[in-house]
């Protein structure tokens, strides 16, 4: 035998050795890594959710409607441009826009573009703007704005907000609505999946009657009947929790079943029966025996019900019965596309959809790809 | 036979259990709403100009039966339930099941039309979807399910009105034209209707499609693997009729089993599409019920009808289900 053979086998082994005796984490991040889209995926997510976070940072102004442009409502996108007729520049600028309205309009209000060399806007980065909270400290420098006026760059809104500012913020609140709602159904569903699969018998038949119960009512009738009744004086801070907090309650049956029969199965495995017979107690046998077989598929669980969560939210607030303004989610930025009006003249009002569309796939996608990375059995099936 | 009728019942009770349940459910939900019908009433009448007194909320909570204890009342609900009489609307002041009526038959004729349309579109493509190894074909069909997702149906509703509005200039709304809105039925009614009922049918089977597409390929590709196929195909059966006699038929029984779920997505997104497109003959009422008059009983008789018919689905696939598949029949008759 040679000696570089001798190395080779020498490093298989490593690999070997590595492969069984790596945790399951390891084993499931191995896997994962290897999942092209799902990695695409939740490189997005992560994108999204921090400019979510630093979005009082990476917008220009203010999402409520003390960052409104009030001389420039139901705006067009206003893309920075470096060259026009009167010559290039080497900073991006935009042009200056007025509003106008006289006998040639037909006294209607008309947006003038102004093009001439001394309108240019130009494009300032790290600019100094409205100020803002971030972790209890005050800043006031943004990303981005521009020397005169302000910048819009999807546009604005019937009010004048900014459509790009409230698009990020809006990243936000479907985020929390959704860890809120996620958190309320995962706990219900530990708790009473984990009392029906743990004791087994009739407690078992009687909360499966329940759960099952649950899951016919159609949760977004239900839901609307519930939120109909939420009290106009309610700030919007109290609606964002109790939507949340409702949208947990009708979610937790289909993860409660889940849990409940990864448990019954688990609990009559041998390794259980061996820790027993070797002494162990019920709680030493749940906690380093039963809890560890499922935390990965639940975590599984949990992202995939993330987006289903968001999509709900998005519904309710969209039909005017969830969230409500100065509270920005994508369904209240489009409760008003529905006339002809905004269909023909605001196409605008539509950009934000497509971040939400690319937030849910890429929930989608990293929950697929976790799913099957957690899935001992996903190599031997291909 | 016996035994089949005897499987038949014990289904039958374990459905009208579900719906006690589920009655009982949606009454508490309704009763823990703060106010309640009397006042809802009297405060109506109060803002058309006539005043209200104490007294006169008492005397319209004794003659409603509100004051009745709580159980006595559900079971008083329940047993009307089961007749189809939901009593008075709470705003209205009409009858219930005259409101809803035809609007609720139309509402669940739209939704189980989209059911059908989705399976008809999801079994054979999914079938031909695992059995390929096109991988532009199988990655595609991955893409669009995953749409079915991401893009949820009342957005494709409204990508759809805005399509139209800008190259035909009609936003493809409502469920009748405006001469036939409360016209008699009639042939021309009818054409007129299926004329505006294609793009709610198409949007609310939208994901229901993904989905069933998914779940058709995951059931038709495990089955295909399984030794019995094998076997098949080496006695010589092969094709299209080794496919529907061998798997595709152990395929379809989780699919059945399924169909109450799905209904239950699509009538979780009724009321939004209905609501976009002003479908006001069916689904958008149960937002008026809920959203714009706060009407618990209206809200509550809605809610339970939507149920019950799912409960009922659940019902008739059991049975169907039993009657298709030897396996299940033979755990039946034992």
């Amino acid at each position: 035998m040679t000696d570089k053979s001798n190395m080779q086998s020498l490093e298989d082994q490593k690999l070997k050795e590595a492969y069984f005796t790596a945790s399951q984490g390891q084993l499931i991040w191995q896997r994962f890594k290897k999942n092209k889209s799902a990695l695409i995926g939740a490189w997005t997510l992560i994108i999204l959710i921090l400019s979510g976070i630093f979005a009082p940072f990476l917008t220009p102004y203010d999402a409520t409607i003390a960052g409104r442009d009030k001389d420039y409502l139901n705006g067009a996108p206003q893309i920075p441009r470096f060259c026009d007729d009167s010559g290039c520049s080497a900073r991006p600028f935009i042009y200056t826009f007025e509003r106008t309205r006289s006998i040639k309009t037909n006294f209607r209000w008309v947006t003038e573009v102004k093009t001439g060399l001394e309108d240019r806007r130009y494009v300032t980065f790290f600019s100094k703007g409205m100020e803002y909270k971030f972790a209890d400290m005050t800043f006031e420098r943004h990303l981005f704005g521009v020397d005169k006026g302000m910048i819009h760059i999807f546009g604005t809104d019937s009010t004048g907000k900014d459509i790009y500012s409230r698009t990020l913020s809006a990243i936000n609140t479907s985020m929390a609505v959704g860890t809120i709602g996620v958190f309320i159904a995962f706990v219900m569903a530990l708790i009473i999946g984990g009392i029906a699969g743990y004791y087994g018998g009739w407690i078992d038949s009687i909360l499966q009657m329940i759960t099952d119960t649950v899951r016919t009512i159609p949760s977004i009738p239900l839901f609307m009947a519930l939120a109909a009744f939420i009290p106009d004086v309610w700030s919007a801070e109290m609606r964002f929790f109790f939507i949340s907090m409702v949208l947990g309650f009708i979610g937790w049956p289909t993860l409660a079943r889940r849990i409940r029969t990864h448990l019954l199965t688990e609990r009559n495995q041998e390794y259980v029966l061996a820790a027993q017979l070797c002494g162990a107690s019920p709680k030493h046998v749940i906690r380093r025996h039963l809890l560890p077989s499922f935390t990965s598929y639940i975590i599984v669980d949990l992202v995939i019900s993330f987006p289903y969560m968001v999509l709900s939210e998005t519904a309710l607030s969209f039909i005017g019965l969830g969230l409500k303004d100065p509270v920005n989610s994508l369904g209240v930025m489009l409760q008003n596309v529905t006339s002809a009006d905004v269909l023909l003249n605001y196409q605008w009002y539509f950009i934000p959809v497509i971040f939400f569309i690319v937030l849910v796939l890429a929930f989608v996608f990293v929950g697929d790809g976790l799913r099957d990375a957690a899935d001992p059995y996903s190599d031997s099936k291909k | 036979m016996l035994q089949f009728s005897k499987f038949v019942f014990v289904r039958a009770s374990l459905a009208i259990l579900t719906l006690v349940l589920v009655s009982f459910i949606v009454f508490s939900l309704m009763e823990l709403v703060p106010g309640d019908c009397a006042e809802r009433y009297l405060a109506f009448k109060n803002s058309q100009g006539s005043i209200i007194s104490l007294a006169d909320i008492e005397a319209e909570r004794v003659r409603l039966g509100l004051d009745q204890p709580y159980l006595k009342r559900w079971g008083l609900w329940i047993v009307n339930a089961f007749q189809g009489e939901f009593g008075d609307s709470c705003i209205q002041r009409l009858n219930i099941s005259q409101l809803l009526g035809q609007k609720f038959w139309l509402s669940l004729g739209i939704c189980l039309s989209s059911l059908v349309l989705a399976y008809a579109i999801a079994i054979p493509v999914g079938i031909i979807s695992a059995t390929s190894n096109n991988a532009v074909l199988n990655n595609s069909l991955r893409l669009v399910s995953y749409m079915g997702l991401a893009l949820p149906n009342f957005l494709l509703a409204l990508m759809i009105m805005l399509f139209s509005t800008v190259m035909f200039g009609n936003s493809l709304t409502g469920l009748f034209s405006k001469e036939f809105r409360d016209a008699a039925w009639s042939y021309d009614r009818v054409i007129d209707f299926l004329g505006h009922a294609w793009l709610p049918i198409f949007i609310l089977g939208w994901s229901a499609t993904a989905f069933a597409i998914q779940t058709v390929r995951a059931l038709m590709s495990d089955e295909i693997g399984k030794l019995y196929v094998t076997a098949a195909s080496a006695r010589g059966v092969s094709g299209r009729r080794l496919l529907m006699r061998y798997p595709a038929r152990h395929a379809l029984s989780p699919i059945i089993n399924s169909l109450g779920f799905d209904l239950n997505r699509i009538f979780n997104e009724l009321p939004v599409v209905a609501l976009i497109l002003t479908l006001t003959e069916a689904g958008s009422l149960l937002i008026e019920a809920l959203a714009r008059s706060n009407d618990q009983q209206l809200a509550g008789a809605i809610i339970f009808m939507l149920t019950g018919s799912i409960v009922a689905i659940n019902f008739i696939t059991d049975i169907i289900l039993a009657l298709t598949d030897p396996r299940v029949r033979r755990s039946i008759v034992g």
